[in-house]
């Protein structure tokens, strides 16, 4: 059988006996989930086994902090059972000890089992209250094909061959060039990691698909300040779906980590000269940069177009969607947005959302979500999908096999337009630059936003004038949106590495971007204690 | 599930094996078991659904090591972990992880020494630690079922959306070093969160119950009580953007302190150079009325623990008193780190939280435990009332974070249920949720108190760490922004 580490092209990879793990572990996991055909009133069930291999370290202020390696291995199994279908859920760590194919069979008929009595009770549960709840439903999954099929983790340097050393000194070196930068630098921090994480899925409908993908990642936190002045903090990501190379310049930014952190230092200590930006009640035109609005589609596209948020199953925690009241109350179909304006959502392209396959083995394929300004669809799993009405998209993931999937943006996007960026900056008169996210608040059905950026500048007659600092941008959201008057040809995806969603939360990995666009939001600044 | 005999038994074996190895100085071992289940609720009574949606548990055990080694002239540090493995085989897995991760930090100055005796004994449940499935279950249905009842009583079937949780946390861990340490702890926690709304009025309502023990445990009221409130806030009405004074019920009390304010009160954030408290101890950063101190010993509270995960004794933390700063939340190797540039502060604080639960793979973190927040002399939730007279009373925040970085102080969130509209000293009018945005800095609430409730509730908000007793506070002077014309 092939091996799902034989990345094509440049690098032969060295065997590796945890993430091979998997390969050696098939049978029993095909083997444990057919073995459910035994028990009585079960309709279906998944396993989720992964691995994550990581090498990780981290340094602030030039000094080391820590490093290490690890293998964490888990599983999380899924089954519906009982005359009026319901779920159980069961995951855990599994311990590197555990990990022969006896002891893997044990640990997951285990599982499957507890998975099993807790979809039971709870199915008798649900019969029970049906007379006072109507709506009360057996679980139904829309169908989709069942796969079979081996994805390869894709690098050209194998994190598993970088010495744990040169992970660590790029963390030390780095911070302490960034604390060099100047001495209103009070604080430096990099944290790196690199790995490579596989999953294998097995279903009752047949499936089994063994995926792998490798993942670096860099984190840059900078804190400068003025004698007597307000810090300005800045924190930023560099990361890709790839190996060591991604530190080393294959990456959005195009260049290396080291560069990457020195000119986010300079630009945060730039920004502690600057004046603070003064909030307008009125809109007034903005021109928001690409990794502003990675944030920006982030929160007022992406997630109110996640189905479980539509069905309300996150109104406790993440919130609802205001594009959709009910069934026949809903946004679908309708204007929401310029007609300049496109969004999408695509598990194909590159970014920190791309897989082949998600967390239910659903080929993961485009949602167009908005289309010239209407709304088109919703990111969604099986369970959802099958409420809706909707063919299943392949958008359900968990941070870890051991933890519940649950509908996740992929790489979610504006998608590109045709308009030069210095152009629709060219074109204002009078107005402001929104240049790099920073932090989002965002309304509980997405209807508005207040989004901080790292730097605001004024425009003047087409030219960018003054620098500011602690500002942003408040809007409602379809005021936003349907304002836009301009796309730029600027297209380009960042990582999101810390989207939290779901109880316990659950905090994933997404690509969010989009090219520059013009539209009009109220300007926010400091709160003057 | 592993006992807490096992548990200590390998942290003292391991100690012994270690003290035994090559260049070792001195060594820590931290040996954990947790389950976190989650009985997560979806009930929509116009779409399709679970009611219980998903019945789930994960499970973690494992061994965490630090160890100081002797390196020429220096000393470096290495930590390592075993998960699933509480045994002499997985001492040995995570003690050569640490050997192979030792680095030299120059901010590291010590393991940690005992320090003081641990208050609570006992304090856990047996009969959490021991509950079966179908008893897990049973509680998501009966929380369920007190918002259905609640909603059926007052004549409300359609549009209701029940959702929530009932969250149970068992956890025992063990910790044994070279400096003297040799200790446990045992701990249960259920909570449940209920949220409900009768989406075509727009209303949402909050309810909520903590509990050590199950016997004590009532999530039907949590279950009744949300969908009350829901009722409570139909037909509630906008108000026009500006300032105002407003009543902080405890739920944006606790959203504002575990994101803003306990954070800011934290050595890591002095570490980090991002809190607006950063040279301020001594100083007066609060009204004279506010006073605030983490402490993990309050009996029958959800945050209690009896150690630390760094095997310390848990008690009182002052942090603000009387409106001065006095403290702030630590670990032992940031008060070490401190101790001579800033203050001494006992480090109460090192937890592993993660995952729910108290996690063997990390080092400790900061965390709290109970914030208790009290006022100087406290009032009457009705007095409170009076002395607004004319403004707001804030049941419910979301989404509340620095918009500018912790240390301006600035944050934003949005008030989305359980609000009032308060004229001449009573409560006249629901407010309409989702319309309203809060800008402010967090300074100016802090210095703009009025008046501190007497009754205080332990409320956890989602995603945050620890619990606030918290009351109700009543501040002056609050900018709200009028938003989302766009939705009726």
């Amino acid at each position: 059988m092939k091996s799902p580490f034989l990345k094509s092209g440049r690098i032969a990879i060295a065997s590796s006996k945890k993430i091979n793990l998997i390969e050696g572990l098939k049978e029993t996991v095909l083997k444990v989930i057919q073995q459910t055909s035994s028990l009585k009133s079960c309709k279906y069930a998944d396993i989720r086994l992964g691995t994550n291999t990581i090498k990780y370290a981290n340094a602030e202020n030039g000094k080391a902090k820590g490093m290490g390696e690890d293998c964490l291995i888990s599983f999380g199994t899924r089954v519906i059972a009982g005359e009026m279908g319901a779920w159980g859920y069961y995951g855990q760590p599994i311990g590197e000890n555990e990990s022969s194919p006896r002891s893997i069979s044990k640990i997951l008929t285990s599982g499957i089992n507890r998975a099993y009595t807790r979809a039971l009770a709870n199915a008798n549960k649900k019969a029970e209250f049906k007379p006072f709840a109507p709506s009360l439903t057996a679980v139904n999954l829309a169908k989709i094909d069942s796969c079979n099929d081996t994805i390869d983790a894709i690098f050209d340097e194998d994190p598993r061959n970088v010495p744990l050393k040169d992970v660590l000194t790029l963390c030390t070196k780095t911070s302490m060039d960034m604390r060099g930068a100047s001495t209103d630098v009070q604080y430096t921090h990099i944290d790196i990691h690199t790995g490579i994480n596989r999953e294998l899925f097995c279903s009752t409908e047949g499936a089994c698909i063994d995926q792998s993908y490798a993942l670096t990642q860099g984190m840059v936190a900078v804190v400068a300040q003025k004698a007597g002045g307000i810090p300005e903090v800045c924190y930023d990501y560099m990361g890709g779906l790839r190996g060591w190379e991604v530190l080393k310049g294959k990456n959005i930014y195009k260049q290396p980590l080291a560069a990457f952190a020195l000119l986010r230092t300079r630009e945060t200590i730039e920004l502690t000269e600057a004046e603070f930006l003064s909030a307008t009640d009125e809109p007034v035109v903005v021109v928001t940069n690409p990794h502003f609005n990675a944030l920006l589609v982030h929160e007022i596209v992406g997630h109110p177009t996640e189905a479980d948020r539509a069905l309300k199953l996150e109104t406790a925690y993440a919130g609802r969607s205001w594009l959709f009241r009910n069934f026949n109350d809903n946004e679908l179909g309708k204007q929401i947005a310029s007609p300049l304006l496109t969004a999408y959502s695509d598990p194909s392209i590159d970014g920190y959302g791309h897989y082949r396959y998600d967390a239910e083995g659903t080929p993961g394929r485009r949602v167009n979500l908005i289309e010239n300004g209407v709304l088109k669809g919703f990111m969604n799993g099986r369970e959802c999908a099958a409420i809706l009405s909707h063919p299943p998209n392949g958008s359900m993931r968990a941070t870890e096999p051991h933890y519940v999937p649950i509908v996740r943006m992929t790489n979610t996007v504006f998608a590109n337009g045709d308009r030069d960026p210095a152009e629709i900056l060219g074109e204002v008169r009078e107005g402001y630059y929104i240049v790099n996210h920073r932090i989002p608040s965002i309304s509980e059905s997405r209807e508005n936003f207040r989004i901080s950026a790292q730097k605001v500048y004024k425009i003047e007659n087409g030219h960018i004038a003054k620098l500011y600092r602690g500002g942003g941008i408040t809007a409602d959201s379809k005021d936003f949106l349907m304002n836009i008057d301009a796309v730029g040809n600027d297209f380009q995806v960042f990582p999101i590495p810390n989207c939290g969603k779901g109880q316990p939360m659950q905090v994933m990995r997404v690509g969010n971007g989009g090219p520059t666009l013009r539209s009009k939001a109220r300007l926010t600044g400091r709160q003057k204690p | 599930m592993i006992n807490t005999e096992t548990l200590k038994t390998c942290a003292r074996n391991g100690i012994e094996f270690v003290k035994k190895q090559k260049d070792v100085i001195d060594a820590e071992i931290f040996a954990s078991w947790n389950e976190h289940i989650t009985v997560r609720l979806n009930y929509t009574s116009d779409i399709p659904c679970n009611g219980v949606h998903e019945p789930k548990s994960t499970q973690f055990s494992g061994i965490g090591l630090l160890a100081v080694f002797k390196a020429g002239k220096e000393t470096k540090v290495g930590f390592g972990s075993s998960s699933n493995n509480i045994t002499p085989k997985g001492i040995a897995e995570a003690f050569q992880k640490a050997r192979k991760n030792k680095l030299h930090d120059p901010d590291f100055k010590s393991l940690p020494m005992p320090i003081g005796k641990p208050v609570l004994e006992n304090y856990h449940d047996p009969a959490v630690m021991e509950i079966a499935d179908e008893t897990m279950i049973d509680l998501g249905w009966r929380a369920l079922k007190g918002a259905l009842t609640e909603f059926r009583q007052k004549n409300f079937n359609n549009s209701i959306i029940v959702g929530g949780d009932i969250t149970i946390l068992k956890e025992r861990m063990a910790i044994c070093s070279t400096k003297g340490i040799d200790d446990f702890d045992e701990s249960t926690i259920l909570t449940a969160n209920i949220t409900s709304m009768i989406e075509k009025e727009k209303v949402k309502g909050s309810g909520w119950n903590a509990n050590t023990h199950l016997s004590n445990f009532n999530p039907e009221e949590a279950g009744r009580e949300s969908a009350e409130s829901a009722i409570k806030t139909i037909d509630g009405e906008r108000i026009p953007s500006g300032t105002y004074d407003v009543i902080f019920g405890r739920q944006p009390v606790t959203d504002l302190f575990t994101n803003i304010v306990i954070p800011a009160l934290s050595l890591s954030s002095i570490n980090s150079s991002d809190t607006p408290f950063l040279g301020k101890l001594g100083q007066k950063i609060a009204s004279e009325l506010l006073t605030v101190y983490d402490d993990g010993t309050i009996n029958g509270a959800v945050g209690s623990k009896r150690i630390s995960c760094e095997g310390i004794p848990t008690g009182r933390t002052n942090l603000i008193h009387n409106g001065f700063l006095v403290g702030f939340l630590a670990n032992y190797y940031l008060s070490k780190k401190f101790e001579n540039s800033i203050s001494s502060f006992i480090p109460r604080n090192g937890f592993r939280f993660e995952k729910g639960g108290r996690n063997h793979n990390i080092q400790p973190k900061i965390c709290p435990t109970n914030i208790a927040i009290e006022g100087k002399e406290e009032v009457t939730s009705q007095s409170l009332l009076s002395k607004i007279n004319n403004g707001i009373y804030i049941g419910r925040i979301w989404y509340t974070y620095p918009i500018n970085g912790l240390a301006a102080g600035d944050f934003t969130s949005t008030i989305i249920a359980d609000s009032y509209v308060i004229k001449e000293g009573k409560i006249v009018k629901p407010l309409k949720p989702n319309t309203v945005r809060i800008n402010n800095n967090i300074t100016d609430i802090l210095n703009n108190i009025i008046a501190v409730s007497k009754d205080k509730k332990q409320t956890i908000v989602w995603g945050g760490e620890g619990v606030v007793m918290a009351p109700e506070i009543a501040v002056h002077s609050i900018r709200l922004d009028n938003i989302s014309g766009f939705i009726a």
